[in-house]
């Protein structure tokens, strides 16, 4: 399945932010302060991010409920 | 030297600075410096007592000032005349020049002794008005017992005559019997008693007197409408005018007696009532003189203190700052031929230009030949931590701060704490809706910072206030892990088409997978309010956690290795961290591995039953090598991979346990073979001792305080009395040893314990979760079942209440809970894997802080 890749490319997209960050941080004395938390942010979310999907990429059990009034309207409505 | 720049990720690289100040400028430089605030001075003269020390006749004399200063404050507040703000001025308070401090200490005491005369005199007055007003009252109100009195002589002395009379009165009376015709009080012998005497007192005034007299007399009563204040504490009291009647000069004096003990003010009463008119005329004229007085009293008192105000904040700023100078003085040592005074201070390297150039600039300023120099010291001695922090990092180093103060250069806490402290409680607080909340919340304190700065907080909102970037950070982090969770004040978010498609199935509805697609981004919508959510999030929300728990753990965990890069300790690489590390990462660096690698496996397409991790860490340690009976393997080779995983780590406990330790010995035992001896471990080299216990100085000059170089040939002088903080432990390998099998046994059981820590995440944000359902459906749920009118009048009702309860309980509640846990998280989980901290903290004499700690209002 393609969507296995999702959070490889996410990855991707994550270093490259990471790199541009480290690179594009505004000098002077608080530079590190940027770089840290940018590159510590894209990072945590990242890992928060992959770790959803790969819970759903093969789920072991389906949502289940007793009371939906109209099950056709609801998949249209959402 | 090359300092390199300073940042939040060390601590700030310091030198041991030594000042040699011409004696003239000591305080110039000193008050220079404290302006600059960026070094912390030593104090050279802790053997003196405060009394000894060189400035304390000129502290005193601040003191008085400052005393003074008070004084005028606390007047100002009596008469409520408000002080101009520190904040108004144009911050001009420059170190001001030794006379202007002369001046002002002049000028605040002839201002006292003005105020205080001022004030004597208008106490006096006010006293004597109050004197004078109930005075009237008395005249008043005793006037009309007169009046009404004066036609009744003849009835009274029929009840004096009747038989009922008291006996004692009776016998007392026999004499005067005859007198008694006349239609005056005083040739009836009965005197009488006038004053005023507090409402409050009036009911035992009553009964003592009775009890005492045996009830001979007669006592009129009246309350005086209008309150009388009292001038000593401006309080106000209800009295009343009272006047007795009795006969009998021994009975008047008593009762004059008991009324003072009681009290009461008594007044002269005429019983002329011509007599009585003009002494109402009097005291009339009296008072209205006396208004004027006190009028003009008044004014010359608040001109003088609104005079005073106008420059009172800066008056005590500037006393302040000069006795936080002479303070400082205080810490030099004083050399009284030579007229210097010695420094030393602990100053970042990167200050060292800016010091130096103040000095110059100070030096220029008072034309002095010789300049201040400023040597470098290299020594043992461990330099203080200092952090320069800004607004935003601020509140993040106090929190690492509170726990412990760094070690000096060792990797900061604080820095990546920045985002993963908000970010662990954004995991508990997982709500897009109270994340914007909050988020609007920190924005709010952001905007007004400065007008919010400037003003009185409560201790709550103050604290609230300290940390408005934390919670900036929070409310970005928590709307990121509400919009993954789905949840907006526990309502569904649905952005992205849905993975699942509802169909009936049996009594209710089951959902089957669109093919090939997986929701994007967080958990998918269709979860919300089915009948197993809590069975999937649970299992979501349990593994999230033990993930990002063993992330921050490595993470943690590595930077003990930079800690040991930086700090040459190639032992704790090898004795502390590799071990450790292998030790954590074969268990739980396995457990996150198997976690995910069943996630990445599609097992009902393989048509197998997934085994359960929980059984098959439990089954790893119990049998290594087997796995459950009837289980199919995660991945071929499993049994054997983890049997070689526990064996590793079981073989990193020796290597943590005695590693280090014999390391140390084998060092130590190299070193004495070449016949290094430990300083101390023999003869003690003085220069590092305290100076008062040794024998004569090395340089002669047996001053008795420091061993001064004596003249300009380069030779430093030794002001350091570092031995007093500094011991050379001998080496004892018990000691060691016993350390080392606390830490290994404490690190091997906190991976364990920490990594279950760390489910804390799964639990808060589980309840958080439910408790904004709950409190949606008791709510809001309930009042969408009204139409109508009615309906939308329970609606705003219902709304508000709904709102108020999200930001009190689920927003300011839970939200400093999940705040604790986060905390909790960080210095436990996280700081124990890498954390020295036992630095000193780094104090600089700076106004700034000064006037922090002891704000000017």
């Amino acid at each position: 399945m393609a969507n296995g890749w999702a959070p490889f490319i996410g990855l991707v997209f994550v270093v490259l932010f990471c790199v541009g960050a480290w690179f594009l941080s505004p000098k002077g004395e608080n530079q590190t302060i940027w770089r840290s938390t940018l590159v510590l942010s894209a990072a945590s979310m990242y890992i928060m991010w992959a770790i959803t999907f790969l819970a759903q990429l093969h789920p072991l059990i389906s949502p289940y409920r007793k009371d939906l009034r109209d099950p056709e309207q609801f998949n249209r409505i959402f | 030297m090359a300092p390199t720049k300073d940042t939040m990720f060390r601590s700030a690289d310091m030198s041991l600075t030594q000042l040699y100040i011409s004696n003239e400028i000591g305080r110039e430089v000193v008050s220079g410096l404290g302006e600059l605030g960026v070094m912390d001075f030593r104090d050279l003269n802790s053997e003196t007592t405060a009394f000894q020390r060189t400035f304390t006749q000129e502290i005193r004399r601040l003191d008085n000032v400052e005393r003074q200063l008070r004084y005028f404050h606390s007047q100002m507040d009596k008469a409520s005349i408000p002080m101009r703000s520190i904040y108004d001025f144009n911050n001009s308070f420059t170190s001001p020049s030794a006379t202007e401090i002369d001046e002002l200490a002049d000028k605040s005491g002839h201002l006292e002794e003005r105020i205080k005369s001022l004030n004597e005199s208008y106490e006096t007055l006010k006293k004597r008005e109050v004197e004078l007003t109930e005075w009237r009252w008395v005249l008043r109100e005793a006037g009309g017992f007169f009046d009404r009195a004066r036609g009744q002589t003849e009835e009274i002395r029929h009840s004096l005559d009747d038989d009922d009379a008291p006996l004692l009165q009776d016998v007392e009376q026999n004499g005067q019997g005859e007198a008694a015709g006349d239609r005056s009080f005083s040739v009836m012998n009965i005197g009488f008693v006038a004053g005023v005497i507090p409402r409050e007192r009036i009911a035992a005034f009553e009964r003592i007197l009775w009890r005492t007299l045996r009830g001979n007399l007669y006592m009129n009563q009246s309350e005086i409408p209008e309150p009388i204040i009292n001038p000593e504490n401006n309080e106000e009291s209800s009295k009343n005018v009272f006047i007795i009647f009795a006969h009998g000069k021994e009975i008047i004096a008593k009762i004059r007696k008991i009324s003072e003990s009681m009290g009461a003010d008594l007044y002269s009463v005429d019983e002329n009532s011509e007599l009585r008119r003009d002494q109402i005329r009097e005291v009339n004229s009296r008072l209205s003189d006396l208004a004027s007085v006190l009028r003009n009293t008044k004014s010359t008192l608040d001109a003088e203190l609104t005079a005073i105000s106008r420059n009172l904040a800066a008056w005590m700023v500037i006393i302040k700052k000069e006795k936080g100078t002479y303070q400082t003085l205080n810490k030099f040592s004083y050399d009284h031929q030579r007229k210097t005074l010695i420094a030393e201070a602990w100053a970042p390297t990167n200050s060292l230009g800016l010091i130096k150039s103040t000095l110059a600039d100070v030096n220029d300023r008072a034309g002095l030949s010789v300049p201040t120099i400023v040597n470098q010291i290299k020594t043992t001695k461990t330099p203080p931590t200092y952090f320069k922090t800004n607004r935003f990092t601020l509140a993040f180093q106090t929190i690492i701060d509170a726990y412990g103060t760094i070690k000096y250069r060792e990797v900061n806490p604080a820095l990546p704490a920045i985002v993963t402290f908000p970010f662990m409680f954004a995991v508990m607080f997982g709500d897009a809706g109270h994340g914007v909340i909050l988020l609007s919340a920190a924005l709010a304190m952001i905007y007004f910072e400065r007008r919010l700065q400037r003003s009185k907080l409560d201790e709550l909102f103050s604290m609230i206030f300290y940390g408005r970037y934390i919670i900036l950070m929070m409310g970005i982090f928590s709307i990121y892990t509400g919009l993954l969770y789905c949840d907006a004040f526990s309502k569904e978010l649905p952005w992205f088409k849905s993975m699942w498609v509802w169909e009936k199935r049996g009594d209710g509805y089951g959902a089957t997978r669109v093919e090939g697609h997986t929701y994007p981004f967080g958990l998918d919508y269709r979860w919300h309010e089915t009948d197993n959510d809590l069975l999937f999030s649970n299992s979501y929300k349990m593994k999230l956690s033990i993930l990002l728990g063993w992330c921050h753990m490595t993470f943690s965990l590595m930077w003990s290795l930079v800690n040991s890069r930086y700090f040459k300790t190639p032992i704790d690489i090898w004795g502390n961290f590799v071990p450790g590390m292998i030790f954590f990462q074969s268990i739980f660096g396995y457990l996150s591995f198997t976690i995910v690698y069943k996630w990445s496996i599609d097992w009902v397409a393989r048509g197998v039953n997934p085994p359960s991790l929980l059984n098959m860490l439990i089954y790893m340690f119990l049998s290594p090598g087997t796995l459950e009976k009837g289980v199919e393997p995660l991945y071929p080779g499993q049994a054997a991979i983890q049997a070689i995983l526990v064996l590793l780590a079981l073989f990193c406990v020796p290597v943590l346990l005695f590693l280090k330790p014999f390391y140390l010995r084998w060092e130590h035992n190299k070193a004495r073979g070449l016949g290094y001896r430990g300083i101390g471990e023999s003869s003690r080299v003085s220069a590092l001792d305290g100076d008062d216990d040794e024998g004569p100085h090395l340089n002669g000059n047996g001053n008795g305080r420091e061993s001064f170089g004596d003249d300009e040939d380069g030779m430093a002088m030794i002001t350091e009395d570092i031995g007093h903080g500094e011991e050379h432990e001998e080496f004892d390998f018990g000691e060691i040893m016993i350390h080392q099998v606390i830490h290994t046994i404490e690190f091997c059981l906190n991976c364990v314990s920490h990594t279950a820590s760390y489910l804390r995440l799964w639990a808060l944000s589980l309840a958080h979760q439910r408790l904004s359902i709950v409190l949606w459906d008791m709510t809001m749920k309930n009042a969408f079942g009204f139409t109508g009118i009615p309906g939308a009048i329970i609606m705003v009702v219902v709304f508000y209440m709904w709102f108020m309860l999200t930001v009190a309980v689920l927003c300011v509640m839970e939200g400093t809970s999940a705040m604790l846990h986060s905390l909790r998280l960080h210095w436990v989980e996280a700081m124990s894997k890498h954390f020295i901290g036992d630095g000193v903290p780094f104090e600089p004499f700076s106004f700034k802080v000064l006037l922090e700690e002891d704000p000017v209002e």
